[in-house]
């Protein structure tokens, strides 16, 4: 009995720990926010003397705030609904006709080379592209994400396919259902936790992308998003780190909240659809 | 009795469709050929036009002299290729981004199994610990490199002052030496996250059964992590490990705004040379084949580890 009550003491010290590594820069982001520039300046743990409120009133005013966030709301959202339309069909289409066709095999490995592909290799090429297309905006940049999620997309639908039984896909065609409507009814709800799975971590790495709206949209600030907004701040405000921290706070915030209103299903979701042999 | 359209049209429907099948089973095949075509389509489209096409463009301008802004280009063959293998700047920046990567992906994996499993044991508040250890990987790279990077400036200097100690006292994203260790601090305190879930996952899939099986045939707890919860977490290591790779080799957030890659070249990763060369030198064709050469690498180094980890799993 001693003997488990060490160990789970154990356990706490470990976790006690990383939450304390966790959540020591992230309190002094958050009190920093609320001090005078000089305050901060001389104090880096204390609470705050007084609750000095300019700095977010300073982001708040900012027009650009705003923009960014329609943008980045508008961007993730689009490209993830296209994502869920798209891929889940296009990997049960795979999934189901690569036993028996050659080309559904050869497909799904040419859909699965861009895993390897490090993206600094498109990039170059894909600006040039994007501009003579005349689609370096809000719409070019869905279209990229939408593309440069098919393999991770596919990947992981593909895999949890496999393991879904056949039997009631099979019984939906007895029943005289035809494909389209065998997918939609039977095959989709199925797939539940992995669209989950892969919605989250698409709708992560949407929000919090830097380097594709970096050299897509930065030219006219009505076209930023929320992490190019940041950035741009912070270079022209960097003396004032009060003001950086208290932008970083709002800009985060909406999928903070999120995270923590989903929490439940978000880690349920990565831990249950993540990694099915 | 009064039916809605939608269901009559539905049950008209249907006895078409029985009497296709009826008829002959050519028509269910046909429609099957029909929907697959149309669900691969537009996917197959948008990933040959905007992710294999780029790919195939960056082959071809690697294979020129273009600066990505004048009109005109000469076609040089592998003369990029030949250069950046005689270029001793380019195999210290790999140097560097070599023993970065092996550093981060021995933290990530180890840490991250770690604590998975303490994660993944009975203990009050364990989905409070979940929910707290997986909010690095909500916030963007972008955000976390810059709040490190004031605390490595202004704070970090201040304790270590405060505790007597030389190394601390001053920025260490600052010091040749220890400024990649400050990198990959950030790195792994952002990274971490998801390897953990995934491993706390794995260690799901473990059938409670086998511990006490084992427990009963004497084994220690060494051989029991060794044996029973290594073997089970090895599909989840193999995507760790591809997953971590890739994040390493390619490593530019964080570095771009931690350091740009200071100081003096000492953290210059491989992604930001390139981003470098691309945009700001304008050596356009140049970074391309530089890409092109990592993007083997990383392929090469990804391929084996599979290999590995298959054969291991089928022992």
């Amino acid at each position: 009995m001693t003997g488990k009550w060490m160990k789970n003491l154990l356990i706490y010290a470990f976790l006690g720990f990383g939450a304390f590594l966790i959540l020591v820069p992230l309190y002094i982001c958050i009190i920093t926010t609320f001090k005078t520039e000089a305050e901060s300046a001389i104090s880096f743990f204390t609470l705050p003397k007084s609750f000095y409120l300019n700095n977010y009133i300073e982001i708040l005013e900012n027009p650009k705030l705003y923009y960014a966030f329609g943008n980045t709301l508008l961007v993730a959202g689009v490209s993830l609904a296209c994502n869920f339309v798209i891929m889940p069909a296009m990997s049960f289409a795979v999934s189901r006709s690569m036993q028996d066709s050659k080309y559904f095999r050869v497909l799904y490995y040419f859909l699965l080379i861009g895993i390897f592909i490090p993206f600094q290799v498109r990039m170059m090429p894909l600006v040039k592209l994007m501009s003579g297309l005349g689609i370096l905006n809000q719409r070019g940049l869905i279209i990229l994400y939408i593309a440069q999620a098919t393999c991770e997309s596919v990947f992981l639908y593909v895999g949890f396919l496999a393991t879904v039984n056949k039997n009631l896909e099979e019984a939906a065609y007895i029943d005289g259902a035809n494909t389209f409507q065998t997918y939609l009814k039977v095959v989709l709800p199925l797939m539940k936790p992995i669209i989950a799975t892969v919605m989250i971590r698409e709708g992560l790495a949407y929000w919090n992308d830097f380097m594709l709206p970096l050299i897509t949209l930065n030219r006219s600030w009505k076209s930023w998003t929320l992490t190019i907004f940041q950035y741009n701040f912070q270079s022209e405000f960097s003396v004032d780190y009060s003001l950086s921290f208290a932008c970083f706070v709002i800009a985060s915030l909406p999928i903070v909240i999120f995270y923590i209103i989903m929490q439940k299903q978000i880690i349920g979701g990565l831990t249950s659809g993540a990694v099915k042999e | 009795m009064k039916r809605g359209w939608f269901c009559q049209l539905h049950a008209i429907g249907r006895v078409g469709i029985n009497m296709r099948n009826t008829k002959n089973k050519h028509s269910l095949l046909n429609d099957k050929k029909l929907t697959y075509g149309l669900f691969v389509l537009p996917g197959f489209a948008m990933y040959c036009c905007f992710f294999i096409l780029p790919i195939v463009l960056g082959i071809y301008y690697s294979m020129t002299d273009w600066n990505g802004i004048s009109p005109t280009y000469n076609f040089t063959g592998l003369t990029n290729y030949i250069k950046i293998f005689a270029d001793k700047g380019f195999r210290k920046v790999l140097g560097f981004n070599i023993k970065y990567t092996v550093l981060l992906v021995a933290g990530t994996t180890c840490l991250g199994i770690f604590l998975a499993l303490l994660l993944n044991s009975k203990i009050k508040g364990r989905s409070i610990f979940r929910t707290l250890y997986f909010f690095p990987a909500v916030l963007s790279m972008l955000t976390v490199s810059l709040i490190f990077n004031q605390i490595f400036y202004r704070i970090i200097p201040v304790l270590g002052a405060a505790v007597g100690s030389k190394t601390f006292s001053s920025n260490i994203l600052a010091n040749k030496n220890l400024a990649m260790y400050g990198i990959l601090f950030v790195h792994i305190w952002q990274g971490v996250a998801l390897p953990t879930l995934l491993f706390l996952a794995g260690l799901q899939t473990i059938p409670e059964e086998l511990y006490e099986a084992a427990s009963l045939d004497g084994a220690n707890v060494i051989q029991k992590f060794r044996y029973i919860t290594i073997s089970y977490l090895l599909p989840t290591l193999s995507v760790v490990l591809v997953l971590t790779l890739k994040s390493g080799l390619m490593v530019f957030d964080y570095i771009k705004s931690l350091t740009e890659g200071g100081p003096g070249g000492a953290t210059q990763s491989i992604a930001l040379m390139i981003y470098n060369h691309g945009f700001v030198q304008n050596k356009y064709s140049y970074s391309i084949a530089e890409a092109i050469v990592t993007g083997v690498i990383i392929a090469g180094v990804s391929a084996i580890q599979i290999k590995f980890t298959e054969r291991k799993k089928v022992q």
